[in-house]
């Protein structure tokens, strides 16, 4: 084979790779901002769901020092709740943001602070798969201080561990919170 | 092949989940409803009609030795934007399909018909042929998930991922009787060997009904021949 045609191919590989940059960078400048929209919209909606429709978040506080494990990036956001018409906050909505080699997950974590105890968890973001039965599994036992950490229930993908571990991650802030 | 074969082969005799049993996984992840299940589908047409005219169109261009890669990136740059659109504007569906958006990159019948159809035929003939494929791939898990949420929920809703439309759910099971196997993966599973089992059995019997047809047309023309011989 001679030099013109690798040259010619490299050429051609070349060109395609610079047009689809081009076209996935024209989508991002045309998607960006709803994208972001609805990211937040989603958060909303899940403090809601977790909170009730008549909270809103007063404080949105972000953890910088993301935590990073072995194989896992954690990243906290904390969200002060407060109840409309109500002058003290009901609760903290922790959302916790991980990614692995396999993509993002986030969830949200609420917890109410005159009753102490865990509300609920949402699902925000999910770029993998995990176990189906995770808010079974979870949201329960949260309250009783036994996640029960085993494969068999959470499932042994890496997905589900991320998931699980998020779970435990985010606990952890909601009892720094508490004081405990 | 005239355009219209070449349309319907897609969706009946050569139909990538059903007779070729290609692109499985998606179809069994992401049939728990109809809406879903359409999504998924539509998404996956709107790929592979893109990757497949763009392959057409350059395939004079792309050499032997680059053909898998440039099919690759031709392929994930649709489907990153896809990914993207649906992400911006179809955001319920986005969660709803999660990661099975972004492994269509990696759906072998997109890659397959890139390599065996549009890399060889023209534009025209290879938008037919993709828009057949999708079609029969769609209507394929859109059957799969009528029965996992008739069965699995009782009910076939509508509304709930296509927020635009007004939701509406139509009971048919009455509540406490539904399967809830069917909403699992191993209830995908049993949908789909049915599914595959019933197709088998019909195909079989018309093969057996074409050689019994065979088997006596020549047997006819034996007795036929026979009959010459003795009359001569």
């Amino acid at each position: 084979m001679d030099k013109k045609h690798y040259i010619l191919t490299s050429l051609t590989l070349g060109l395609i790779g610079a047009a689809s940059a081009l076209l996935v960078g024209g989508a991002n400048l045309l998607t960006s901002e709803r994208i972001k929209e609805n990211e937040v919209k989603k958060i909303n909606d899940g403090i809601a769901t977790i909170f009730g429709k008549e909270s809103k978040v007063e404080k949105a506080e972000s953890k910088e020092d993301a935590k990073l494990s072995k194989e896992y990036k954690y990243t906290n956001t904390i969200y002060t709740v407060v109840k409309n018409g109500e002058d003290s906050y009901s609760g903290y909505a922790i959302r916790t943001l991980g990614s692995n080699m396999y993509g993002k997950i986030s969830l949200i974590i609420g917890y109410e602070e005159s009753s102490k105890a865990f509300l609920g968890l949402t699902i925000v973001t999910n770029e993998q798969t995990y176990a189906s039965t995770l808010v079974e599994n979870y949201i329960n036992p949260l309250n009783n201080d036994d996640i029960d950490v085993e494969d068999v229930k959470c499932g042994a993908t890496y997905g589900a561990k991320l998931v699980r571990d998020m779970v435990l991650e985010a606990k952890e802030v909601a009892l720094e919170l508490w004081g405990k | 092949m005239t355009t219209k074969k070449n349309f319907l082969k897609g969706i009946i005799e050569e139909n990538p989940l059903l007779v070729s049993i290609l692109g499985t996984c998606p179809a069994l992840a992401t049939t728990k409803t109809i809406e879903a299940a359409i999504g998924m589908g539509l998404l996956f047409t709107i790929v592979l009609i893109c990757s497949s005219v763009l392959v057409s169109l350059l395939r004079k261009l792309i050499s032997e030795e680059i053909r898998t890669p440039a099919y690759i990136l031709i392929i994930a740059t649709f489907v990153t934007i896809v990914k993207m659109l649906t992400n911006a504007f179809i955001p319920d569906l986005y969660s709803t399909l999660g990661v099975f958006i972004s492994l269509i990159v990696v759906n072998c019948i997109v890659l397959g018909r890139a390599e065996a159809y549009a890399s060889k035929h023209g534009v025209f003939d290879s938008l037919i042929d993709a828009l057949g494929m999708g079609l029969g791939y769609t209507l394929a898990i859109v059957g799969i998930a009528f029965f996992r949420e008739l069965l699995g929920t009782g009910g076939l809703s509508i509304g709930k991922i296509f927020t635009f439309i007004p939701e509406a759910k139509l009971q048919i099971i009455p509540k406490g009787y539904e399967i809830s196997v069917f909403q699992n993966p191993a209830g995908a599973f049993i949908v789909f060997a049915i599914i595959l089992a019933v197709i088998t059995f019909i195909k079989n019997r018309k093969e057996e009904y074409k050689k019994a047809q065979d088997k006596l047309k020549k047997a006819q023309a034996k007795a036929a021949l026979s009959k010459e011989g003795e009359a001569k």
